[in-house]
């Protein structure tokens, strides 16, 4: 095998998507042309939308049908990959080049276990017939490689019997199962907690090494490529605007897109404005819940389950959580992966059944829930959205109006394009559908449902995971303020501890469905008491710096 | 192993269950039905005397929970009871009907099946194409024919302009095999076609939106052929789907072939039906009910089972 120095070189890429009404679109790929390097790891960052993805697929060979290379050249170890026929190319994935994605949970067959999974990896690629019994040892190796202490168990599980951050590294080990030259991961954290993603990235380091694998790694979030990527490229509107060493980009940014980049992944409070209002703790709370102990999994008909779990608070996923929110506050709720956190929230708005009392000092809870592609109804306009919200607020009485008819639903509309706007979207969003909006006008439509309701406290369940860091910071300035002018309270459920420290007064830790740590958030996060905040801590320094 | 043998459990007594209702509903119909039966048959000239008599024989003056209860003990054991009209038990009648309707649907759901099944693949291949949208358009006018003016269709096609001679003549399984398979063809052929239609349409869609799945992207990524990734994860996992879908075009298929045996004049059940119905021969009819209605609950029940088997997820619940 001849080393090149660049693995894959791409020369003046330019990639659109031509229809019959328009044959020359803008192009999604704008000349793009860079080289990675035999055996480095490098970094590709951007916002959504900015064409990582398109380049990633690109050079795997697996660009959507409407897709097409107007001009520029793929090579990959010298060989021309466009003048390759689609089997050629089919049968390199795996062997030569290996791909992870961004969503762990639905990137598996749910009816396969993962031991098939892994295995049809090697009969896709085998030259000569191998044993079943040689095959599975391999893949137990490999297992074992990326960290399962139980591999030959974990072959025999389906993918719903495992968390995230297992099924991730399954799909690297489907990935790396051949030892390819290169690995293209496609943002392979970013539904990840701080924990998970730090584990991960150490296991893609130390494949790296071991298998001599070159990297390309994709990621909205500039701060997660510190001390993992060697180099680093920045892609904006389909063209690389700028790239260079890692520290270089991170210190010392020559270019002012990758500056403005990079004052929105450190959240400088200053430059974006970010300011939370003053909470007077003396208040009485706007939501006061205390002993709240809950579980899942009990069918209607169960009633011998249900009786037994009363007994038995083991099988519960909260245990005597209490919390108070004050008027004013953003209150910071951290925690990784499967801490309760989600049922918490669930349980306040009386979505789950559970023990213990809630009270809340306001007619209306607004929430904000994580995906926003699944929260609004796609076959109805943002008009209509808001409406709607508009609608439940009258039948709750939070909102009251004395005009009638026509006159009522233009004084409506008024009202709706003005929160609209306040939202930073404006009356041409109004009859858009969920579908033309970007992730980041859906939340924003999703807190201006909440917001027009008038509520005391708004409820954000990790509203950021989802948003690249631009559309992060736009949302979390929206966020305070609404909180510095209308006086709404906050719960922020959130990983990224980042933002809790710059917005957050006071901040809650759980940890395996109990409190473990709660208070000022400086106190907290600067001298932790509790082992749970420490190791968030500890993850979150090595990701961020 | 222990959570399988549970959900199966609770299954079965979900089925009994079921069956039981349904035993009821059937009951409680025939005994709400205005009518004296031996009044029926005796004819309006019988004197009162003669009518009384007749009732006292046929235990119909005994209380209503005892009629029940030997109706039922009669289901279990396949007697229940003796037609009025035939004078022969409704087991034996319904026994050498049953070939008929059910060869006519096993027929039939194989049509569905294998026309069905090509089709959806093909047309999910390139959604929107011209293949896709011929398919469709056929669907659609395959959907729009009830299986009586298919069969007229079909009795004219193969009688006038073919001149196949098996129209209207039913042969037995036991005297030869293949002319029973052969006289059942063109009325499953009939009762096929808008399930064809219907089974297609949503096969397609589940076959399309499968194909644009996380875990497909991740086959292609392990560098799997098209032709391994539909049959490996795109078709296990519209059948799951499919499963539910097919238990209900079933049942339909079942329901269709009692009409078509009356046009192609086919001694089945829907036939039998249809006299028991015309004579009040309530005891035929009840059981024909019922043992209709145990079909199909257990069709569902079979369904279930099935989809449990294709989705390790079910079991889990």
């Amino acid at each position: 095998m001849t080393r090149h120095i660049h693995i894959v070189k791409v020369h003046h890429l330019t990639l659109s998507f031509p229809t019959r009404k328009d044959p020359n679109p803008k192009p999604v790929l704008d000349d793009v042309d860079f080289g990675i390097r035999d055996g480095e790891i490098l970094g590709l960052i951007g916002n959504s939308g900015s064409g990582k993805t398109m380049t990633s697929l690109a050079i795997a060979g697996l660009l959507p049908e409407a897709a097409s290379i107007s001009s520029g050249q793929i090579k990959f170890a010298g060989e021309d990959l466009l003048a390759m026929t689609p089997k050629q190319r089919r049968a390199m994935l795996g062997k030569d080049i290996g791909m992870i994605f961004q969503e762990p949970s639905t990137a598996l067959d749910p009816l396969m276990t993962v031991g098939k999974h892994l295995d049809e990896v090697l009969t896709a690629h085998m030259e000569s017939p191998v044993s079943p019994e040689d095959r599975h040892k391999k893949i137990v190796e490999m297992l074992e490689t990326v960290g399962f202490t139980d591999a030959d168990e974990i072959s025999s599980r389906y993918p719903h019997q495992l968390s995230g951050g297992q099924r991730q590294r399954v799909l690297i080990a489907g990935a790396a199962l051949l030892k390819p030259r290169l690995l293209i991961c496609d943002e392979p954290t970013s539904s990840l907690d701080t924990v998970t993603t730090v584990s991960i990235l150490a296991l893609l380091k130390e494949l790296c090494h071991k298998f001599r694998m070159t990297i390309l790694f994709i990621s909205h979030d500039l701060s997660a490529v510190r001390g993992f990527c060697d180099r680093v490229m920045v892609m904006r509107d389909g063209k690389i605007v700028d790239k260079d060493t890692t520290s270089d980009i991170l210190n010392n940014p020559k270019n002012s897109f990758t500056a403005e980049l990079l004052t929105n992944a450190r959240l400088d409070t200053h430059i974006l404005g970010l300011k939370p209002a003053a909470v007077d703790y003396s208040k009485s709370p706007v939501l006061k819940a205390e002993n709240i102990s809950a579980g899942y999994g009990k069918s209607l008909f169960d009633f011998s389950k249900r009786k037994r779990s009363a007994e038995k608070p083991d099988d519960y996923i909260l245990h005597d959580v209490s919390l108070e929110i004050f008027p004013d506050e953003i209150l910071g709720l951290i925690g990784g992966s499967g801490s309760g956190k989600t049922t918490l929230i669930r349980s306040i708005l009386g979505l789950l059944s559970h023990t213990g009392t809630v009270n809340i000092k306001s007619s209306s809870i607004g929430v904000i829930f994580q995906d926003p592609v699944s929260c609004l109804n796609p076959a109805h306009t943002i008009k209509w959205h808001m409406f709607e919200a508009l609608k439940a607020s009258r039948k709750a009485g939070a909102i009251k109006s004395s005009l009638t008819g026509a006159a009522r639903k233009a004084e409506d509309l008024k009202l709706i394009t003005a929160m609209l706007e306040k939202c930073g979207l404006g009356a041409e969003h109004l009859m858009r559908r969920p579908n033309e909006l970007s992730g980041g006008q859906r939340q924003r439509v999703a807190i201006a449902m909440c917001h027009i309701q008038e509520p005391a406290l708004i409820i954000a369940d990790e509203p950021f995971s989802s948003l690249d860091a631009s559309s992060s910071a736009e949302l979390l300035k929206l966020m305070t303020d609404i909180n510095r002018e209308r006086h709404t309270s906050f719960l922020l459920i959130t990983h990224n501890i980042h933002i809790v420290r710059q917005v957050c007064p006071r901040v809650i830790v759980m940890n395996d469905g109990r409190i473990c740590e709660e208070g000022l958030t400086s106190e907290v996060l600067n001298a932790p008491q509790s082992e749970c905040t420490f190791a968030l801590l500890e993850a979150e320094r090595l990701i961020h710096g | 192993m222990q959570s399988k043998a549970r959900y199966l459990a609770g299954k079965i007594i979900e089925l009994l269950l079921t069956l039981l209702v349904v035993s009821w509903l059937v009951f409680a119909a025939f005994s709400i039905i205005p009518g004296d039966t031996a009044r029926v048959m005796l004819g309006p000239n019988a004197s009162e005397a003669q009518v009384e008599l007749l009732r006292e024989e046929m235990g119909l003056n005994r209380p209503l929970l005892s009629r029940y209860g030997s109706w039922l003990l009669g289901l279990i054991t396949f007697n229940p009871g003796t037609s009025y009209a035939y004078n022969v038990g409704v087991g034996e009648l319904m026994a050498q009907r049953l070939p008929v309707t059910i060869g006519m649907s096993v027929i039939a759901m194989i049509m569905v099946i294998l026309v069905s099944y090509p089709l959806a693949i093909i047309s999910a291949r390139k959604p929107g194409k011209l293949g896709d949208q011929i398919c469709s358009v056929i669907g659609h006018i395959l959907f729009a024919i009830p299986p009586y003016v298919a069969s007229l269709l079909l009795i004219l096609l193969a009688g006038s302009v073919f001149s196949l001679a098996t129209v209207g003549n039913y042969v037995k399984p036991s005297e030869d095999f293949f002319g029973y398979v052969g006289c059942l063809l063109l009325p499953s052929f009939a009762i096929a076609l808008p399930k064809i239609a219907m089974s297609f349409k949503f096969l397609r869609s589940s076959i399309i939106e499968q194909r644009t799945s996380d875990y497909v992207r991740t086959s292609k990524s392990h560098g799997l052929s098209d032709m391994k990734i539909l049959i490996r994860h795109v078709l296990p996992n519209s059948n799951v789907s499919s499963i539910t879908i097919i238990s209900i075009i079933l049942s339909d298929i079942l329901g269709g072939s009692l009409i078509v045996e009356q046009v192609f004049n086919l001694p089945g059940l829907g036939r039998l039906l249809l006299s028991a119905i015309s004579r009040r021969d309530f005891p035929l009819l009840s059981g024909i009910v019922f043992y209709l209605a145990f079909i199909t609950v257990l069709l569902y029940f079979i369904s279930d089972i099935a989809a449990s088997l294709a989705d390790p997820r079910i079991r889990l619940k």
